[in-house]
């Protein structure tokens, strides 16, 4: 149920990498999701377009890779 | 057509991780280009918890998290240890801050602050569980000075608390024996948050099958050497030991 809270903190420092890297739109988002994260993708991924919407991010592409651990890392974004 | 959103994007049920684009191509004149960010998510709610644990450790208090399902016991057993307390010293609750989290309701709050103790209570609404921000911002509304304990009692909840630090330096998981020896099993992110497993409710044991030591054994299995202890805030049971646990302080 907290997936939405975490999608709006993945959005706010997307954004704020976006703005640093000079870009105008964030196309894709590459984020790793542990097993132990107590994160669920599939819900992360329901999420992220409904709290994308009125970001840069609008329409963007979330890329999940699954790992084995507690982390939950943004990797990287492509952006233009 | 896509048949997650009924979109003209390729993809569909076949890919529900991959939530597709809807403006998947650069504008004209700008070339897509990756940006290397690797952060942890939680990062933000990690550096709060520790600023508000030096911040605490700079009055001299430390902050014991209580987690576990709604109904486990949680309030009973922070009654039942102001009630110990204040049989020794009187003024002993006045030392000690609550700060209570639930969806709703001040119930909780109100039962902490007949036993002396100053206590802030969070209404969450919908939201599952306690960060370090939340935290922070109701200890605000408490006059810290004299207090040398905070408990943060959690949403009931034995998912969400999990990977939100609230600026504790331990945090005390319990599980009441109604629930099943099981449950450290069930919800292994949970154990491993936790730095001592309590069992609670053991006046009930008589007319249940859970088997206290397989309880803890199970939770073992996840965390390696997890202290652990059983009581009852009914009878009184194993009260000194959670007191003892408590008293020895020290951080993970």
């Amino acid at each position: 149920m907290h997936e939405a809270r975490l999608c709006l903190s993945l959005l706010d420092l997307a954004e704020r990498h976006l703005e640093r890297a000079g870009g105008e739109r964030i196309l894709a988002v590459r984020v790793e999701v542990g097993a132990l994260s107590g994160v669920v993708p599939e819900a992360l991924a329901s999420a992220f377009p409904i709290c994308a919407e009125a970001t840069r991010a609008r329409g963007a592409e979330l890329r999940i890779e699954r790992s084995a651990g507690r982390d939950l890392v943004l990797r990287d974004l492509e952006v233009c | 057509m896509c048949g997650t959103c009924g979109c003209g994007e390729p993809g569909g049920p076949a890919s529900p991780i991959r939530a597709h684009a809807h403006e998947p191509s650069p504008a004209p004149g700008h070339e897509a280009r990756r940006v290397e960010v690797e952060t942890s998510l939680l990062a933000a709610n990690e550096a709060n918890a520790r600023a508000l644990r030096e911040r605490l450790a700079g009055l001299g208090i430390e902050a014991v998290g209580l987690l576990g399902a709604p109904g486990c016991g949680k309030t009973s057993l922070l009654e039942r240890t102001l009630e110990i307390l204040a049989a020794t010293d009187p003024d002993a609750p006045a030392r000690v801050a609550v700060v209570e989290g639930d969806c709703a309701t001040d119930h909780d709050a109100r039962r902490i602050a007949t036993r002396g103790a100053r206590v802030a209570q969070i209404e969450t609404g919908a939201l599952c569980h306690l960060d370090a921000h939340l935290v922070g911002h109701a200890l605000e509304k408490l006059d810290l000075d004299g207090v040398e304990r905070v408990f943060v009692e959690n949403v009931g909840n034995l998912v969400c608390p999990a990977p939100f630090s609230c600026g504790e330096s331990r945090r005390a998981l319990l599980v009441s024996t109604p629930e099943g020896d099981d449950k450290p099993e069930k919800y292994p992110a949970m154990v491993a948050a936790a730095d001592c497993l309590v069992v609670t409710k053991t006046d009930l044991l008589p007319h249940l099958d859970f088997d206290v030591e397989r309880c803890v054994e199970r939770a073992r299995r996840v965390r390696p050497g997890l202290p652990a202890l059983a009581v009852s805030a009914r009878s009184g049971a194993g009260m000194d030991e959670w007191l003892a646990w408590l008293a020895a302080g020290g951080r993970r």
